[in-house]
C-alpha cells in the first residue's frame, strides 16, 4: 500500500486551515520562527491576453517514490515508511547541513529552532492508527484528501477516458 | 553462481550492494574494504570533531553486522585490492591471493590531496577525509591548541575554520586561489563571505601559494609565497581530493577519474565504477567529470548495482555540480559551473533574506549562487536541471509559489522563466 495526499486545486481557496492544523498536530513553535510543513499560497498571473489568473494551492512534502532527500541526507535521517510509502524521518543524527533542502524540488524540508530538520511525514502515526492526516481532516472544501495509490491511478485513468470521450464526441 | 566484487565500501559501494539485492540479484556479493569499518561519510568527520555527532554517527548506514545480515555479503575487511586485470576480471590482494568475478564495481572513492611541499608530513599537519583523520585531530585538539592554519578554502576547510573558531582557537584560512570556494562561488559572492569572516576575526590569506611547513621553537610556520610566515600550533590540509584510480589498468579508460557511461560501465566489459573515483556526465558541459558529491555517489552506485542485476534500462543521465554548506550562521549554495563566462545578474532578497546571483550564457542558465536562503535552493536546482533536459522549462505553480513565498522578487522569477 502507498498513500497519496492529493490536492484538487479547483477546490482549494488557500484558506490556511490545513496549515493551522499542521501547526497544531506537529507542535510548530511559531514564536521561534518555525513554519508549518504545509505551505499555503495564491498566485496571480497574467496570461498572454492580459487576463488575470489566480491559482490557490497548499503544498507540502510530495512523498516522492524515489525521494531525492533520502539519498541526499549525509546522515541517513530520512527513509520510507514501509507500510504507507510516506517519507518519514528521525532527526537524531541531523547535523543541520540543509542538503535535503537543496535536494527537494519543492522546498519541503524545514528546520526547527534548534537547527534540526523536520518535515511533513504525512501524519504517518495518525494513518497507522486509522486516522486521516491533520491537514486532510481539517480541509473545509474537501480539496485535500488521502487516497491509496492504486485507487488514485484508477481514478486518473477513468478521468482521462472521460476527457477523451468528451473531446472526440461529435 | 554469479559473483560480483564491490571494491571500496563507502556511499557508492553501499548503494551498489543495496541496489543489487533490491533488483533480485541472487549471486555472491564480495565486498573488499581497506578498513574494518562500515561505510562512512567523509563529510561527517568535521561534525564529529565539532562534537555535533557521536562516533557511530559517521556511519550512516549502520554496522557491518547489520549490513551483512540484510544484504548477505561476503565481507573482506582490511583487505586492500592491489591489482586488477580488466580482461579476466581477476583481482589480487595484498597477500598475493587472487579471485575472479563476473562483475566488478570500482567504488574506491577519493583521498585527501596533500601537496608535495617540504614539511607536509610533519605530525602537526592534519588532513580531514577519513575517520582516522577525524580521530587524530580530535585527540590533538584535546591536548590544547591556540592557533591553526587551514590550508584550502574548500567546503571542508570552512567547516574546520568554524569548529576551530568555536573552540576559541586563532584561525587563519589560506589558499592559493584569490577567493574562498574557488570552484563554486562567484567572485562577488566570495567577497561578501570573506567580508563576514573577516568581521568574525578569521585571518584570510588568498592568492599566495603554500611553499613549505617548517618546525620552529614555538610550533610550526606555514610558509607562503612572497615570504609570509604564519606561525601556528597545527596546520590542516584540505585543498581537495584525488580519485583513487590505481586499480585501473590499460584496459580501463581513465581521465582524472575512471570514465563511465550512463550505466556506470567502464570501457572494460563487466567492470563498473561509481562514486568519487569515477567521471560521469556533467549535464551542463556534456563531458565526463568527477562530481564528488554524496548524493551523486549514491545514484551512481544504485545504477551500477541495477545494471549488474539486469534491471532493464537503468541509466543515470548525469548531474551538475552543486554544493550547499552551512557555516557560522551562513548558507552558501553553488549550482552549475562558475567557469562558463556569461551575463551576470544579482538579486537581493528583501528583509535580509539573502541574495541570488545568476550567470546566463546564450540564453541558458549556467550558474546560480545563493547566499543565506537554503529554502529556495531545491526549487532553483530543480529548475536548472529542467532547463538542461526540457525545451521551454517552467517553474510551474508550485515552484513559483514557493519562491514568491520566500520573498524572491517577481523580477528574478520572470527573468528565470523568460530565459528559454
Amino acid at each position: 500500500m502507498a498513500i497519496i495526499i492529493d490536492l484538487d486545486i479547483e477546490k482549494c481557496s488557500a484558506c490556511g486551515a490545513c496549515a493551522v492544523a499542521c501547526m497544531d498536530q506537529n507542535d510548530i513553535d511559531t514564536q521561534r520562527c518555525e513554519a508549518p510543513f504545509r505551505v499555503v499560497f495564491d498566485l496571480e498571473q497574467t496570461d498572454s491576453q492580459g487576463h488575470c489568473k489566480y491559482t490557490y494551492m497548499a503544498t507540502a512534502c510530495m512523498h516522492c517514490t524515489d525521494a531525492p532527500c533520502i539519498t541526499a541526507c549525509p546522515c541517513g535521517c530520512l527513509s520510507k515508511d514501509a507500510s504507507t510509502g510516506l517519507t518519514v524521518f528521525d532527526n537524531t543524527s541531523c547535523i543541520g547541513c540543509h542538503s535535503c533542502a537543496m535536494a527537494c524540488p519543492f522546498g519541503a524540508p524545514s528546520f526547527s529552532a534548534e537547527g534540526k530538520m523536520q518535515k511533513c511525514d504525512g501524519c504517518a502515526t495518525r494513518i497507522h492508527c486509522g486516522l486521516e492526516p491533520a491537514c486532510v481532516r481539517n480541509c473545509p472544501t474537501g480539496a485535500l484528501r488521502c487516497v491509496e495509490d492504486t485507487d488514485y491511478k484508477e481514478e486518473h485513468i477513468e478521468r482521462s477516458l472521460k476527457r477523451l470521450a468528451s473531446l472526440i464526441q461529435p | 553462481m554469479q559473483r560480483t566484487a564491490i571494491i571500496g565500501f563507502g556511499c557508492a559501494g553501499f548503494h551498489a550492494v543495496k541496489s543489487l539485492r533490491a533488483h533480485g540479484y541472487s549471486g555472491e556479493i564480495h565486498v573488499y574494504s581497506n578498513t574494518g569499518e562500515p561505510p562512512a561519510n567523509p563529510m561527517l568527520t568535521t561534525y564529529y570533531v565539532a562534537g555535533k555527532l557521536p562516533y557511530d554517527g559517521m556511519f550512516p548506514f549502520g554496522t557491518l553486522e547489520s549490513l551483512q545480515d540484510e544484504y548477505d555479503l561476503v565481507l573482506h575487511q582490511n583487505s586492500p585490492v592491489t591489482a586488477l586485470d580488466s580482461h579476466t576480471r581477476q583481482i589480487v590482494l595484498e597477500d598475493g591471493s587472487t579471485a575472479c568475478f563476473d562483475h566488478i564495481v570500482l567504488a574506491t572513492g577519493a583521498s585527501a590531496l596533500v601537496p608535495p611541499i617540504p614539511g607536509a608530513d610533519h605530525p602537526g599537519v592534519f588532513c580531514m577525509r577519513t575517520v582516522r583523520d577525524a580521530e587524530a585531530l580530535q585527540k590533538r585538539l584535546e591536548s590544547g591548541v591556540r592557533s591553526a592554519v587551514v590550508i584550502g578554502a574548500s567546503m571542508v576547510g570552512i567547516k574546520l575554520v568554524e569548529l576551530l573558531h568555536r573552540r576559541g582557537i586563532q584561525v587563519t584560512l589560506a589558499d592559493m586561489a584569490p577567493h574562498i570556494f574557488p570552484t563554486a562561488a562567484l567572485p562577488e559572492v566570495a567577497a561578501e563571505i570573506e567580508r563576514r569572516l573577516d568581521g568574525l576575526g578569521i585571518n584570510l590569506r588568498f592568492s599566495q601559494p603554500i611553499q613549505a611547513i617548517e618546525q620552529t621553537d614555538h610550533g610550526l610556520d606555514v610558509c607562503l609565497g612572497g615570504g609570509t610566515r604564519l606561525p601556528c600550533d597545527i596546520a590542516l590540509m584540505c585543498i581537495g581530493t584525488r580519485a583513487n584510480t590505481q586499480l585501473a589498468d590499460s584496459g580501463i579508460q581513465l581521465g582524472r577519474g575512471i570514465v563511465v557511461d550512463q550505466h556506470m560501465q567502464t570501457s572494460a566489459p563487466g567492470i563498473y565504477a561509481a562514486g568519487d573515483c569515477c567521471e560521469g556526465y556533467n549535464l551542463l558541459s556534456g563531458q565526463t567529470q568527477i562530481i564528488g558529491l554524496w548524493d551523486n555517489a549514491a545514484r551512481q552506485g544504485e545504477t551500477a548495482g541495477a545494471n549488474i542485476a539486469g534491471a532493464v534500462s537503468t541509466s543515470y543521465p548525469g548531474n551538475i555540480t552543486h554544493n550547499i554548506t552551512h557555516f557560522m550562521d551562513m548558507d552558501f549554495i553553488g549550482l552549475g559551473d562558475i567557469r562558463i563566462q556569461g551575463q551576470r545578474r544579482i538579486f537581493d532578497l528583501p528583509n535580509g533574506r539573502g541574495r541570488v546571483d545568476l550567470v546566463t550564457s546564450g540564453n541558458r542558465l549556467v550558474c546560480v549562487n545563493i547566499l543565506d536562503n537554503y529554502r529556495i535552493s531545491g526549487v532553483l536546482k530543480r529548475y536548472l536541471l529542467k532547463t538542461l533536459t526540457e525545451e521551454n522549462a517552467r517553474l510551474g505553480p508550485a515552484g513559483r509559489g514557493r519562491l514568491e513565498r520566500e520573498g524572491v522578487p517577481a523580477a528574478l522569477i520572470d527573468y528565470l522563466e523568460g530565459l528559454n
